[in-house]
């Protein structure tokens, strides 16, 4: 009882001398805010951007996997020679794969960015030239219409279902897209059917049609940017991953494709933004640093000026410990009210900011942020607080 | 009882050293009232603060009911500073940020054993007993020099100390305060059997005293 009704003695009378000298109290916490406030606010970043990706490949499904041109993501933790050049995959590929008996959708995928024509306005999107698979593999709803089947893909019908946003966009209100036509690469498409939104960008912005349909004019090389494959079970992934390895080693160098998995995806993504969060904490830290010193610098000011006081209380009975304690918790709380607005500031603006960005805070980055400006406070509260705990008390006393 | 055997104190000045007091042997028996005299620098103060644990000797011993406190840690030395001593100083030394019953209880906060009296009262036991109570919520920059010697004199009893140590307890008053500061110490002595060490540089207000120490150059020169 008597050590807490101590400590609170000390934070009552910390919190009497900052009421006194609130100018000069805002002024050395302002340097931990602001050191506070970017070490949260590059870590909201960092994580917003992370979960943001992350939900983009989540978004695709489970059990997929993905065949890249070049050599892709690496499984290891790195870019290779990237995603442009390599293998341009065609039907050949397509039907090699349906020989692997573990493979139960295989979606060969041509991608391409464009302005799509509506009624009323062009907007920018992505035309999407996928089989009648895709919408299993990935999972899509309806919000209205229908999907399109294989007779179409044979047909090479000049048909869509459009994404959520896009058809939004174009349409205002989404469902009022089917039986209307959509114009993109000079050819009129009718729109089928319109998906519900997925939170991937640009899937909710394409416009998805038949694959055989690009292979006019819009995709005269009958290419495709890569393959999705989806595999009936867990157990079954890596066996289908070996197997279209080895059926691709048969036709391109192992350079030019890459056949990765979804997880080898994730984690490669979570490798990328860790070291990114840790680069952003540390010249937040800067900073911090910053504040720490100016909060040092403070402290000393505030022991000279009350030279006196260190020895009177030590005339009454103060320990070293006492004197050093008092000007600990000083510069702990000084740090720690710094660090509560630089985090307050933080958190209104990842609020005001986060339906425009991908801004996020976590309970942990919170605790640690303010662990850590309290641990600056007293790191560089010690040496002042010692330099008062070993003034002699008489030269203290005699102080002018 | 007190007693200082041999007793040096010497301070590095630069490259110096200064002896403060030196071979200083001297007795306080329980419920005395004495002075040490002395001019400016002759070390009567440094002897005070010597007593008061403030300042440890370079040399010789100091021991108070027999018991040999040189060698004592700050921790030890703080507990008997906190509950046997209490200081009384010239310039009153009031932490200003501090109301005056603040002041008064500030002993308090440094006590390590359960109190047998309960602080708030006896703090105003004694605010009344020095007519002050009525400045109690005051800060010291706000009251007179006499006031703020009374509170200082109020701050040195609430942990009732066995002696009061007071250096130079009146030389920032004028005479008519001095002399009613000084009533009330001799008070302290004469009702409540305090032992007082006062140290200053006026033959009067030592005459007033029960035992005069003439002190120069550090070194105790005449006893009366």
């Amino acid at each position: 009882m008597k050590i807490i009704n101590g400590y609170s003695d000390l934070a009552k009378s910390a919190f009497s001398d900052f009421r006194r000298n609130k100018v000069r109290t805002l002024l050395t916490s302002l340097g931990i805010m602001i050191g506070v406030l970017s070490v949260v606010m590059l870590i909201s970043l960092g994580l917003g951007l992370k979960n943001y990706i992350k939900n983009q490949f989540e978004s695709l499904g489970a059990n997929l996997i993905m065949i890249l041109p070049g050599s892709g993501f690496g499984g290891q933790g790195g870019f290779g020679p990237g995603l442009v050049g390599g293998a341009k995959f065609d039907e050949k590929d397509v039907r090699s794969l349906e020989r692997i008996p573990e493979i139960k959708y295989i979606v060969p995928t041509y991608f391409k960015s464009a302005k799509i024509e509506g009624p009323s306005k062009d907007e920018f999107g992505y035309i999407m030239g996928v089989n009648e698979e895709y919408f299993k593999l990935m999972n899509i709803k309806l919000e209205a219409g229908s999907l399109f089947g294989e007779s179409e893909n044979q047909a090479r019908a000049k048909i869509t279902v459009l994404g959520y946003s896009l058809a939004e966009k174009l349409f205002t209100n989404p469902s009022d897209a089917v039986g209307r036509t959509v114009r993109f690469s000079d050819q009129r498409f009718k729109v089928i059917g319109v998906s519900q939104k997925t939170g991937d960008n640009e899937g909710d912005n394409s416009v998805v049609i038949p694959y055989k349909t690009t292979f006019g004019s819009i995709n005269p090389g009958k290419t495709f940017w890569a393959i999705y494959l989806g595999i009936e079970s867990d157990s079954q992934v890596q066996t289908a991953k070996d197997k279209a390895k080895e059926t691709f080693l048969k036709r391109y160098d192992e350079d030019s494709f890459s056949v990765t998995e979804q997880s080898e995806l994730l984690s490669t993504i979570n490798q990328i933004f860790n070291i990114l969060n840790a680069v952003l904490v540390a010249i937040g830290s800067i900073s911090l640093l910053v504040g720490g010193i100016g909060i040092m610098n403070i402290m000393y000011a505030s022991v000279t000026e009350r030279t006196k006081e260190v020895g009177i209380r030590r005339a009454v009975g103060a320990t070293q410990e006492d004197i050093l304690m008092q000007f600990l918790t000083e510069s702990a709380l000084l740090s720690a009210l710094g660090g509560a607005m630089g985090l307050i500031l933080a958190t209104l603006i990842v609020l005001i900011v986060r339906p425009f960005f991908p801004l996020e805070i976590n309970f942990l980055s919170v605790v640690v942020t303010l662990g850590i400006s309290s641990a600056i406070g007293i790191f560089f509260g010690v040496f002042p607080a010692k330099r008062a705990a070993k003034l002699p008390p008489i030269e203290a006393i005699r102080y002018e | 009882m007190i007693k200082l055997e041999n007793v040096c104190k010497t301070y590095k000045l630069g490259e110096d050293e200064v002896q403060a007091v030196c071979n200083v042997n001297l007795t306080i028996k329980d419920k005395e009232y004495l002075s040490i005299l002395g001019t400016s620098g002759s070390g009567k103060s440094t002897l005070m603060y010597l007593i008061g644990l403030l300042e440890q000797p370079s040399s010789g011993k100091i021991l108070i009911d027999g018991k040999d406190v040189s060698k004592l840690s700050d921790r030890d030395l703080s507990k008997i500073r906190n509950s046997h001593i209490g200081f009384i100083f010239q310039s009153f030394n009031l932490i200003n940020r501090y109301t005056v019953e603040e002041n008064i209880l500030l002993p308090v906060k440094y006590s390590r054993e359960a109190l047998a009296y309960d602080p708030k009262e006896r703090a105003w036991d004694l605010m009344r007993r020095f007519s002050i109570d009525k400045r109690a919520h005051f800060y010291p920059n706000k009251i007179s020099g006499g006031q703020q010697q009374r509170v200082a004199i109020a701050r040195a009893l609430i942990g009732n100390p066995e002696i009061i140590l007071a250096d130079e307890p009146t030389g920032n008053l004028d005479s008519k305060t001095g002399n009613e500061i000084l009533k009330i110490i001799e008070n302290l002595n004469k009702e409540l059997g305090v032992t007082i060490v006062m140290v200053t540089h006026e033959k009067e207000i030592a005459n007033r005293t029960k035992r005069k120490i003439f002190i120069k150059d550090g070194e105790i020169v005449d006893k009366y």
